[in-house]
């Protein structure tokens, strides 16, 4: 029996060795689960306030840094901030967005200029119609300013002009904002001619002085021209807008090193550093025009020049004060664009300012002079005789010729060359000019012995009677032959000194007064005979066609009265 | 004008006169005859104003030559050589008038009775 109380020690011994063990288990599995829910409670609030800080830095993106950055496309000083937490950048959700931010701004600039594109198109399309009209508008009010002279109407035809010059600058600025061509092809022309223009386009141009202090006949390549004349009434704009009304702003043509440069100085207020920054970059066109960048109305007109500075090379610079307190704009033309033009052949326009250079007021330039030539003639025509006698101190001595006036279109044109074999001898044409005046001045004779005749022929070139007169010389009677054929290409005697310069013709004196009294020059009597044979052909022939159209019945009345 | 040479004019004919197209004087007519006068030139004349004298100093000439010449209209021409005068820089002369045409018919009829008179 004593087998049983043992078994019973040892069941409950084993019992216990069990009970221990599994407490020990049950104990350590309920520690660990409790340290297990202590680390998922940690980790979902871990996992709570990394939520919240991603959907605070994507509140942050989305109220603050996408309209800052799509604002800076616009104001580039404008800044953007960065993320809600100072720790985002670097992590990849900083990374990822700014990834967000990149691609929003590539996509509203691409947005942007298709938008703008869509507008320049259309503005440029209503602007090229409107300048067409205005243009139109602009040859019927001139057409009729030649042909109604009322002072009242003239007056107002002069005051619609204006206005019309003006909504043509403004729809011609808009157009080249909008990248179109100037609209407008024009021959080369003076500098000066083109800056006188776009003086003219403004409302102030009364406040503008020009100063033209270029070699007479410096010019502009055709298509330079029209863009030149623009970047000059816009530069011109600036300077009058920004100015005083009661002060002058100061226009100054000079040569430069490598072409021409215009210089606008006004007395104004001047720009602060940023306006000026900014007006350089404009007016430099380095960067493309948008019209959302011009503000609203949009400001046009140094974006313009900027267009055409692009287009046409030109250099446009806004960055020096004047010293007269306001801005100094500076446009500089290549040697590349410019060109001459014979201020003779096409002088500049009657309202261009003279050339400082030009050697004096009073000398006349001979294209000129040509046409004054011809009335002269006309008038002497019609005065019944007159005698006319030149002397160009120097060298080729010509006499005026009339080419044939449109009246009775013979193109009689008879030069006389007296060429004395003296270069130096002034020589006397005589020109009896009788009656009905188709034509006046008679040839005499170009010594063909001699050499140095100067005939019409050649003397349409001004080039080609060198000082010394030994042009292609027209010899006698074939001279004036020579002279008749070479009418319709219009006869332009240019008195040719040994500078080459234009020298003017007057009509009564004999002689320059500083030229030395002239020394007779022998002559071998070959010479004379011929001289006086030419002279007879010359008026002889001279007097054929006035025979001619005597009893031309479209005469004028105090021509014929004269006659009969 | 004489013709579009240069296509569409740079310089609108305005500016020579200052967008004035009143003359100071009113008699001015297109073949008044201009001559320049003595006077010794003023500084500051206005460029077209001495383009005007320019070309009067080669000879007389009439408003409407004058305005040919420079490429303006005439009522342009006109308020420029007003104020020369104004100025006593230029004399302007009226023009003359044309002279009285022969009546054909009185011609005719004189021609006839010559006629009459030679075959009788």
């Amino acid at each position: 029996m004593t087998q049983l109380p043992e078994l019973v020690a040892g069941g409950l011994a084993a019992g216990t060795l069990c009970a221990l063990a599994l407490g020990g288990t049950l104990v350590r599995t309920r520690r660990r689960n409790a340290a297990l829910r202590a680390e998922v409670v940690e980790l979902r609030a871990r996992l709570d306030g990394a939520e919240g800080a991603f959907i605070t830095e994507i509140e942050h993106l989305a109220a603050r840094r996408m309209p800052a950055a799509a604002a800076q496309l616009a104001h580039p000083h404008l800044r953007v901030p960065g993320p809600a937490r100072e720790h985002t950048p670097g992590t990849p959700t900083g990374i990822a967005l700014e990834y967000v931010l990149t691609a929003l701004r590539e996509e509203l600039t691409a947005q942007r200029v298709r938008i703008d594109a869509a507008a320049q198109a259309g503005l440029r399309g209503a602007t090229r119609e409107i300048q067409a009209a205005l243009y139109r508008l602009q040859d019927a009010l001139r057409g009729l300013q030649q042909r109604y002279d009322e002072p009242e109407l003239a007056q107002t035809l002069f005051a619609l002009d204006h206005e019309n010059e003006q909504s043509l600058r403004r729809a011609q600025v808009a157009a080249v904002v909008c990248g179109a061509w100037v609209g407008l092809a024009r021959e080369e022309s003076h500098v000066v001619d083109a800056v006188t223009g776009g003086q003219a386009r403004l409302a102030g141009y009364h406040r503008v002085k020009v100063h033209n202090h270029l070699e007479p006949g410096t010019a502009l390549v055709s298509h330079a021209v029209e863009p030149v004349a623009i970047i000059v009434a816009e530069l011109l704009d600036n300077a009058l807008r920004h100015s005083a009304p009661d002060t002058d702003v100061v226009v100054n043509l000079e040569h430069v090193h490598h072409g021409v440069c215009v210089t606008v100085d006004d007395a104004g207020l001047g720009m602060t550093q940023d306006e000026r920054a900014r007006a350089q970059r404009l007016v430099a066109g380095s960067d493309p025009v948008l019209l959302t960048d011009l503000g609203d109305p949009p400001r046009m007109g140094l974006a313009a020049v900027g267009q055409l500075t692009r287009q046409f090379d030109l250099h446009v610079d806004v960055t020096s004060p004047s010293p007269y307190g306001g801005v100094r704009a500076v446009l500089r033309v290549d040697s590349r664009l410019l060109a001459r033009i014979d201020p003779g052949e096409r002088p500049p326009s009657a309202s261009a300012p003279r050339s400082t250079r030009e050697p004096a007021v009073r000398e006349r330039t001979a294209g000129r002079e040509q046409p004054v030539a011809e009335t002269d003639a006309r008038e002497t025509a019609g005065q019944g005789t007159a005698v006319r006698a030149t002397a160009v101190h120097g060298t080729a001595v010509h006499e005026t010729a009339v080419h044939g006036t449109g009246v009775d279109g013979t193109g009689a044109s008879e030069s006389a060359p007296t060429a004395p074999p003296a270069p130096d001898a002034p020589a006397v044409g005589a020109a009896p000019a009788p009656g009905v005046g188709s034509a006046t001045a008679v040839g005499a004779a170009a010594g063909p012995v001699v050499g140095n005749a100067t005939a019409v022929g050649a003397a349409a070139d001004p080039g080609g009677s060198g000082p010394d007169g030994s042009g292609p010389g027209g010899s006698g009677p074939g001279g004036a032959e020579h002279a008749r054929a070479g009418a319709p290409a219009p006869g332009r005697q240019e008195p040719v000194t040994p500078a080459g310069l234009p020298q003017r013709r007057r009509r009564t004196r004999a002689a320059e007064p500083g030229t030395p009294p002239s020394r007779p020059a022998a002559r071998r009597p070959e010479e004379a005979a011929a001289a006086l044979a030419a002279l007879q052909y010359g008026t002889a022939a001279a007097r054929t066609p006035k025979r001619a159209s005597t009893p031309d019945p479209h005469r004028t009345d105090d021509e014929g009265g004269a006659a009969r | 004008m004489t013709g579009r040479r240069g296509g569409r004019p740079l310089v609108p004919a305005y500016l020579s006169t200052g967008g004035v197209a009143r003359p100071s004087r009113p008699h001015l007519e297109r073949l008044t005859v201009l001559t320049r006068d003595g006077a010794p030139l003023p500084a500051g004349l206005p460029a077209a104003e001495l383009a005007l004298l320019e070309l009067l100093s080669g000879g007389a000439l009439t408003v409407v030559e004058a305005a040919a010449l420079l490429r303006l209209p005439f009522s342009a021409v006109r308020v420029l050589a007003a104020d020369l005068v104004d100025r006593g820089l230029v004399r302007a002369r009226a023009p003359i008038p044309p002279a009285e045409r022969f009546d054909p018919d009185l011609l005719k009829r004189v021609a006839d009775g010559l006629r009459a008179l030679k075959h009788r």
